[in-house]
């Protein structure tokens, strides 16, 4: 195996999680008995798939790879080619390796063979902080782990959950880290004062939002994120309680899934969103169109991190109070009254439920920019300015909230959930996989 | 009651000043004719005579290859290693797909020359160097590019005694 096996370490993407690179310190042997007299095999670098390339000279033949494609993804379309010495991972010369679940060869090969051009040269494996979260790519939930480097996004890999994704995860999942770094975000709490937006301290801003929300009588409207945690939309609800609200929320459809075929029930799911069912549990509509129209007349909107596309400033401006509680700022919202910055899912703590209803926690991976603070946290001191109830500490307190006031969540709690998540007590509307 | 002060007479020889400053004259004129031991720095240096250790730590030098490229290969252990955390690399990948350091800083300032970078270093690029003559007009100077750690030219720490490798 060493025999041809560059030492090419310090360069490799793979040094500090290479498994050979381990059995070696392990066995503690610092001298190579293979002499200069014989030469390494050099086979040039290769170029797999839209993510992926293939360095032959790292290769230690172990199949993974192979065995994969072939039995999990069902597409086989690179296998071992030539014999003996002289043997390598061949791809099928008129096809790349562009499954949709590809990109999990560069987690299964123990060496730096295949490796991901998006992650290459990026960060060094010692160098990243991981914390284990849920992918927000679809409604699968898939559980993942978000690697930082300095206070940055730089990739994610699939964490075990054998109920959820098992060893697995798939490329658009793994490449849709990069609006976690995004650098559009509102940093400071903004109230409306003489027709602009202001930047002020929280506690203004919060007690302007308390008062807009108190002093309405009338009809509310709440268009949240399907994105949002259990918690932010469970506190976003009990703001309005005994108003007459229209809450909904909508989802980015697309046509078909991409299954994983060997894996029973994992897919790249149609619901883009990581936490709708979430949101359907607790009571929020779909009629998405409805609750916009209801923006018309009502006294008060408010707008949990939800992009606003396709709305117009005017139409948002029908309402007498608009409060936008998100991570950045849409054109259409620039006129609400109470603009609250909140982190985004990599900032924060929290739980989304998947369309199995399982519900899974997250942990927060860097932090938030500016003045942003977690959801939980600023709906939490909201409510607390509206009623009598203490603003909470943590997001475990606000799930605490969540799961004694609403029958599908009783019983659990974060311990509970651990980093492997439970099945929610009553299965929702939302289909179970097939 | 007076204090009693008894006044004592010496003889005129040990009490006159002047034995005693020629003596000290005689000695200065003495050292006027005796071998320097002052060197003129900085318009003279004498190298044999005030030579530093060959296992000084003093500020970088980073090694070049044959075209005169930075033998650095970006791997990240100097920067991991540092103690002081004042190494920045950013690596990149250059026209042949090689990996190589698109940013290589490391602020001098913060450095405490403990000689880590050159000990953990796998391509014996980044070195500490046998060099003491660091003075700058801004402090900003003091933030070691790429291209200047390739351009100095003084001579690198050996770190341990070459007759003594294993510090015994």
């Amino acid at each position: 195996m060493l025999i041809n096996h560059p030492l090419d370490c310090p360069i490799c993407d793979q040094a500090g999680e290479c498994e050979l690179q381990n059995y070696v310190f392990r066995e503690g042997r610092s001298q190579t008995r293979y002499t200069p007299r014989f030469s390494k095999r050099f086979d040039p670098v290769e170029d797999f798939g839209p993510d992926i390339l293939y360095v032959a000279n790292r290769c230690i033949l172990c199949t993974r790879c192979v065995r994969f494609m072939d039995h999990v993804a069902e597409e086989a379309v690179i296998s071992v080619s030539e014999r003996g010495d002289r043997a390598f991972i061949g791809i099928h010369p008129e096809r790349q390796l562009d499954h949709p679940w590809a990109g999990n060869v560069v987690d299964l090969c123990p060496v730096g063979s295949l490796i991901s051009k998006d992650f290459l040269h990026k960060a060094r494996a010692w160098e990243v902080d991981m914390t284990p979260s849920i992918c927000t790519g679809c409604s699968q939930g898939c559980n993942v782990t978000i690697d930082t480097r300095s206070n940055a996004v730089v990739r994610l890999k699939p964490r075990v959950n054998m109920e959820v994704n098992r060893f697995f995860m798939c490329d658009q999942g793994r490449h849709s880290y990069r609006w976690m770094n995004k650098g559009d975000r509102i940093e400071v709490p903004l109230v409306k004062d003489n027709g602009g937006l202001v930047a002020t301290d929280w506690e203004h801003a919060l007690q302007r939002a308390a008062q807009a929300i108190s002093g309405s009588g009338g009809r509310a409207v709440a268009l949240v994120s399907a994105g949002a945690s259990n918690e932010a939309l469970f506190l976003t609800k009990q703001l309005f309680a005994g108003m007459e609200l229209k809450s909904a929320f909508r989802v980015n459809k697309v046509d078909g899934e991409e299954p994983l075929p060997g894996v029973e029930g994992l897919a790249l799911r149609a619901e883009r969103a990581p936490n709708a069912t979430g949101a359907r549990c607790l009571g929020y509509s779909e009629e998405f169109d409805d609750a916009l129209s209801a923006v018309d007349g009502a006294a008060v909107v408010f707008v949990l991190d939800e992009a606003l596309d396709g709305v117009s400033m005017e139409h948002l401006g029908k309402a007498a109070q608009v409060i936008y509680v998100g991570t950045s700022l849409p054109e259409c919202a620039r006129g609400a009254d109470v603009v609250l910055p909140v982190a985004n899912a990599a900032e924060e703590d929290g739980s989304f439920t998947n369309r199995d209803s399982r519900v899974q926690r997250y942990a927060q991976a860097k932090t938030p920019p500016g003045m942003a603070r977690p959801a939980w946290w600023v709906l939490g001191e909201i409510r607390a300015q509206l009623g009598d109830t203490e603003p909470f500490t943590g997001a475990s307190q606000a799930f605490d909230a969540l799961s004694e006031s609403v029958s599908v969540f009783a019983g659990l709690s974060f311990d509970e959930l651990g980093y492997e998540g439970r099945v929610a007590a009553q299965p929702s509307g939302a289909g179970v996989s097939p | 009651m007076a204090i009693e002060v008894t006044v004592v007479r010496r003889p005129e020889r040990n009490v006159s000043y002047l034995r005693a400053s020629l003596k000290g004259m005689a000695l200065t004129f003495q050292h006027l004719f005796r071998k320097k031991v002052t060197m003129q720095y900085p318009e003279e240096i004498s190298e044999d005579e005030w030579s530093i250790s060959p296992r000084w730590r003093g500020t970088h030098r980073m090694l070049t290859d044959e075209q005169g490229r930075a033998r650095c290969v970006a791997c990240g252990l100097c920067p991991q290693i540092c103690p002081a955390n004042c190494i920045k690399l950013v690596p990149g990948e250059d026209e042949e797909g090689n990996r190589y350091p698109l940013i290589y800083e490391i602020d001098e300032f913060r450095c405490v020359f403990c000689g880590y970078c050159q000990e953990v270093c796998p391509e014996e690029a980044i070195h500490v160097g046998v060099h003491y003559e660091n003075a700058e007009y801004q402090r900003e100077r003091f933030v070691y590019d790429l291209e200047r750690l390739c351009a100095q030219t003084h001579p690198v720490s050996s770190l341990w005694d070459p007759a003594d490798p294993r510090g015994e």
